[in-house]
């Protein structure tokens, strides 16, 4: 082999290994007070229950769930592919390794937003990207997707369609079945008030 | 464009055309300077007497390795903003065995067969012609197989994180892995009959 070739090898090699002996990054920096305050406003950081629910179906594999409730309640239930870390452990070792590894969306959800918005922003303070919230926490996924709906009769094709996609997401995770108050048909119970315009005075005559 | 350029925000993601313009017209000059464009250069790995894709690609792959790691190490560039294509291990089994088929027959992967066909070769325009047609009735026939495309999901998978080493190591590895392919390589195409193409 050429010599400039055996060079740029040892190169290569003397670079490959001062990857491997530098000293480990410190800890991770804390987030410049600025960008903080500005991420604390903006609300880009809230998922709502459909868009996971719609994710946690497609099997999106870029989702992950984090449930910060107590170990019991994570027994009882969970959402599909959640992992149970408590807030007190968020800033670990491991766990921050889990939070930087590439590709993934965090998604953190408690019973409601309190404990969620706390461990998002000890996690946003150390500069750990890609963290969410699901907006209202299990106690809204539960009202959102598992309880059933009853759309006004005014409904636009819009709501129609979350309806039915919620639903659909009920079956998904439940079971159940498209009983009739599942379908999202108009209910009947509600009476419309139709006003009706007094006639307009006849016209006296005509052509 | 996918790396973390745009997702830091540094750029808008109105520039994503731009960016893959420039560096669709960068990676086309690379593989033809490379001699990428040539069918026979490239079947020369799978016959032993020219292994210049080999080591193209692992020259790529350990720089780009070397330079992410660095400039994430300098602060630079947020690793973690990376984007990483999920693995389905199904469907990438499957998918490898039909490209290395092709590959093996061909002569030309997707991307050097678009650089053969735009230099004008008629190997290059066939094979890209063809790819276009088994496009098409994959696409059209895609519902017979989209359970298994979808099967074996993994998420987005780095190779370190299954041997539970660091991407550093994994990388010291990688390089040791391409200077004893280089040097087996030559060692190789020494013993080979010289093809003069």
């Amino acid at each position: 082999m050429e010599k400039k070739y055996t060079i740029l090898s040892v190169i290569l090699v003397i670079l490959a290994l001062g990857l491997v002996i530098l000293p480990g990054k410190n800890e991770r920096k804390e987030a410049d007070p600025k960008i903080l305050l500005g991420s604390i406003v903006e609300k880009s950081r809230y998922l709502s229950v459909d868009q996971i629910t719609h994710r946690i179906i497609e099997n999106d594999p870029t989702l992950l769930l984090i449930d910060l409730r107590p170990a019991d309640q994570f027994k009882t239930f969970a959402l599909p592919g959640a992992i149970n870390i408590q807030p007190d452990s968020l800033l670990s070792k491991s766990i921050v390794d889990l939070f930087t590894q590439p590709g993934k969306d965090k998604v953190l959800y408690a019973n409601a937003d309190l404990i969620s918005e706390q461990g998002w922003l000890m996690c946003t303070r150390y500069s750990l990207t890609r963290i969410y919230i699901m907006k209202g926490g299990l106690n809204e996924w539960y009202n959102t997707i598992i309880q059933t709906q009853v759309v006004k009769p005014t409904a636009s094709s819009t709501d129609l369609d979350l309806v039915s996609f919620r639903n659909a997401a009920r079956m998904y995770f439940t079971g159940a079945g498209n009983t009739p108050e599942a379908r999202p048909t108009a209910s009947t119970g509600e009476k419309i008030e139709v006003s009706r315009k007094a006639p307009a005075a006849k016209s006296g005559g005509g052509c | 464009m996918i790396g973390p350029i745009i997702s830091s925000g540094l750029v808008s993601s109105a520039w994503d055309n731009v960016f893959a313009v420039f560096l669709g017209m960068g990676f086309g000059f690379a593989l033809e300077s490379s001699g990428f464009s040539s069918s026979r250069k490239i079947i020369g790995t799978f016959f032993g007497y020219d292994f210049v894709v080999v080591k193209v690609f692992f020259t790529a792959a350990i720089v780009a390795s070397l330079g992410l790691l660095y400039l994430s190490y300098m602060g630079l560039v947020d690793y973690s903003l990376l984007y990483i294509q999920p693995t389905f291990i199904t469907s990438a089994i499957v998918g490898g065995i039909i490209m290395g088929i092709g590959f093996a027959m061909g002569g030309f992967c997707p991307g050097t067969s678009v650089c053969a066909a735009a230099v004008g070769r008629i190997d290059g325009l066939v094979f890209f012609g063809g790819m276009f047609i088994g496009v098409f009735l994959f696409s059209e026939a895609f519902p017979l197989f989209e359970n298994m495309y979808y099967s074996g999901s993994l998420g987005p998978k780095m190779i370190n994180s299954v041997f539970g080493i660091s991407p550093e190591l994994f990388t010291f590895l990688l390089v040791l892995m391409a200077i004893g392919m280089f040097y087996g390589a030559g060692w190789v195409q020494g013993k080979v009959k010289k093809i003069d193409y």
